[in-house]
């Protein structure tokens, strides 16, 4: 090959692997900064005085004296929304049967759109269901609301040969010439003082548990969920994984059973994870009955299974890529097999199984499959560590897959969702954040 | 300090083990089924958490599986959208549990199509005609020239099979064209992004991003689904392995009090009595 040519592939490689490289760091920018833009606006976010009033009712948070003086602004303001609403029916009743029929149906959508920006009605009976108790909490939310308020939306119908496009029709155009058309741009104009937004910081998503299916609240109970199962699934896994991993290098006779044995291990590592779920609901739950109901232990016990594998391998190389001559110095000084092993050997591994452990802890956290059968609920409270016997749990993984599909409401919530999806993320992140500096600890401890 | 941690994690597992043990008596109610009763069971599990401190946990995995959850004995109340098959009650009985089924509500199984199309009402016969694929233009039942895009439910749900029965009829099969959503709220969504798409959710998942269209010439709604004029209606069950009794007991019966009567109206589902 001449040198040209050989030039010329060398340099095209190289734009290759940079391009490559270029390109994964795009997609991770694609992934993450909506990811985590969208996920921080479930704690920092422009609250309303709904939101507020929710805190307060629902968490006992919040100073009273502050919140009624800007209850007082507010209703100030709402006063003559209510009356205008009062003239209207009063006018409606005046009019004759076919405009009251016309009307009724559309002030009925208007005030609904009301008691979804602002909360219920005065006069309406207390609602049962925390989300109809209070207005929009969210001001980007709100602002959506105040447009269903202003404009209706309608569907062309007019050719019944063609799907319809959506058009919007001012609602105050269609209560031309009644009182009732005071009021769109007198909510428009005031809805600063009718909500009052300010920006907040609610640490409470993660600390408090959820209200109303979600509705309002935090996402703790998810979180710990997500927690216990991880680290229960480390508790059986960890230590049988590094047992296994020294019967395997340290034990264990090449032959036939070992070869199997290995190559079951493998196996096993590429098991879909759903055939696991299926598994520990036939096997713990069915069969065994180490609960009654899912629970944390079957839910755990399962991911263990799943992550096993893994932490033999990893556990297996880590002790693999000791020097043999530390084994060797240790049995010529007179040392036991035993004690080699637990002197020497496994401290000398120990990063490296480490690492494989916290690795196979953040697979373990952000499993779904593996816990819908046997761990995950849609709805419950913060279990404590005494019910993680018997009771389930929300968790993480499952909680964003039902809010993105299952939840009947799914499009009002979807910050709850995003904000579940990053602190998964960051609960992983942070668990390989720590296993790098672990292992830089535990190797710079061994070398010096 | 690494080989004391090790060791104290350890020493705290076994102490979990030993402290707890599976003879523990259950604190709280495990619900477990249909994700069409779901929105139901979780405003109920959060109402009795909240006033009577009572944790209730709700799974929505479809009738099918709460149906199987209460025969393996792994949850306290399955949560249905049909009634339970011959086979399901079998299965229970062979295991000695008579289960025991409550009406907590009625629902309207709506047809919704997106709104974009201008179809508002069809017969049952062509829903069904619909579904088993002989129609498969809404052209053919006054629409404009679009394809049609069948949505129907897992086999699991007991939505699908009250569909099943009240329109195609328990045997026949759907058309394989067909395209399969796991909830309620998934068939909403998969509708809402689709022009020619049509499928089938409870009363309580209808909101503006869908149009519900008649069939027969009603419109489902609370009042035609409690009048019985609306034709694809069906009654929701909470189904106890035996008679409930307790806790659970009262967790069923908050269907029949006032506020629990206010949540299932709210919810767009309608009450028994």
């Amino acid at each position: 090959m001449n040198l040209g040519t050989r030039k010329l592939l060398d340099r095209s490689f190289t734009a290759l692997g940079i391009s490559s490289i270029v390109i994964m760091g795009l997609m991770l920018l694609v992934v993450l900064v909506p990811i985590v833009s969208n996920g921080i606006g479930a704690i920092v976010f422009k609250s309303t005085i709904e939101h507020r009033k929710m805190l307060y009712h629902e968490f006992n948070r919040g100073d009273k004296a502050d919140l009624q003086r800007e209850i007082a602004s507010s209703d100030a303001s709402r006063k003559e929304i209510y009356r205008m609403l009062d003239t209207f029916d009063a006018e409606l009743s005046k009019m004759d049967e076919t405009r009251q029929q016309e009307y009724r149906e559309k002030f009925e959508q208007v005030k609904n759109s009301l008691r979804a920006l602002l909360g219920p009605i005065p006069g309406d009976e207390e609602p049962a269901l925390a989300r109809l108790k209070y207005g929009q909490t969210r001001w980007e939310k709100a602002e959506e609301k105040l447009h269903e308020l202003l404009f209706e939306k309608k569907w062309d119908y007019s050719n019944p040969d063609e799907m319809a496009k959506e058009y919007e029709v001012s609602r105050s155009a269609s209560f031309e010439g009644t009182s009732l058309v005071r009021l769109f741009p007198y909510v428009e104009k005031n809805i600063d003082r009718l909500l009052q937004p300010e920006w907040t910081f609610y640490w409470g998503f993660i600390t408090d548990s959820s209200v109303d299916a979600h509705f309002f609240g935090g996402i703790w109970p998810e979180i710990q969920g997500t927690l216990f199962l991880a680290v229960g699934a480390m508790l059986f896994a960890f230590p049988l994984g590094v047992i296994g991993a020294i019967y395997f290098t340290e034990y264990a006779r090449d032959g036939f059973l070992t070869s199997l044995l290995r190559s079951a291990n493998s196996t096993l590592a590429g098991v879909p994870s759903i055939v696991f779920g299926l598994f520990g609901l036939t096997f713990f739950i069915n069969t065994l009955k180490v609960s009654e109901s899912k629970s944390v232990l079957a839910g755990s016990l399962t991911l263990a299974i799943m992550i096993l594998p893994t932490i033999i391998r990893s556990s297996e190389e880590a002790i693999l890529a000791v020097p043999k001559t530390y084994k060797e110095a240790s049995l010529g000084l007179g040392s036991t097999k035993w004690n080699t092993i637990i002197k020497v050997i496994l401290p000398a591994a120990l990063p490296g199984i480490l690492t494989g452990g916290v690795l196979s802890l953040g697979r373990a956290a952000g499993e779904t499959a593996p816990i819908i059968f046997t761990a995950a609920v849609s709805v419950g409270s913060a279990i404590g560590l005494a019910d993680v016997l018997s009771s389930p749990t929300p968790a993480l993984s499952w909680n964003i897959y039902n809010l993105a599909s299952e939840h009947e409401a799914a499009a009002e919530i979807r910050h709850v969702q995003y904000g579940m999806v990053l602190a998964l993320m960051t609960i992983v992140t942070l668990l390989n954040m720590s296993a790098i500096v672990l292992r830089a600890r535990i190797s710079k401890k061994l070398k010096g | 300090m690494a080989k004391f941690r090790v060791t104290s994690l350890v020493v705290s597992a076994i102490f979990l083990l030993v402290s707890g043990g599976p003879a523990e008596a259950k604190n709280g109610i495990v619900i477990d089924g249909s994700t069409t009763v779901g929105p139901l069971a979780k405003s109920f599990a959060a109402y009795f958490t909240r006033s009577r401190g009572i944790s209730v946990t709700v799974s929505e995995s479809g009738s099918g599986n709460g149906a199987k959850s209460l025969i393996n004995g792994t949850c306290d109340i399955a949560t249905m959208s049909r009634s339970m098959k011959p086979e399901e009650l079998a299965a229970a009985r062979s295991k000695g549990i008579e289960p025991v089924a409550g009406v907590v509500a009625l629902d309207g199984l709506a047809m919704v199509v997106n709104p974009a199309n201008p179809v508002h009402s069809l017969t049952k016969q062509q829903i069904a005609a619909i579904y088993k694929g002989s129609v498969t233009n809404w052209r053919q039942v006054g629409g404009p020239n679009a394809r049609i895009l069948i949505v129907q439910r897992e086999s699991n749900s007991g939505t699908q099979e009250t569909f099943k029965e009240l329109v195609v009829g328990k045997k026949v099969h759907i058309a394989a064209s067909a395209e399969t959503q796991a909830s309620n709220g998934a068939v909403k969504n998969r509708i809402s992004l689709t022009k020619g798409a049509i499928g089938f959710v409870g009363l309580g998942f209808i909101d503006s991003t869908v149009k519900k269209i008649a069939v027969d010439g009603v419109l489902p709604s609370p009042e035609t689904v409690r009048n019985g004029t609306y034709p694809l209606s069906r009654p929701l069950f909470m189904v106890t392995a035996g008679t409930p009794k307790g806790r659970v007991q009262e967790f069923i019966n908050l269907s029949a009090t006032p506020v629990g009567k206010r949540m299932i109206k709210e919810l767009g589902f309608v009450g028994t009595r």
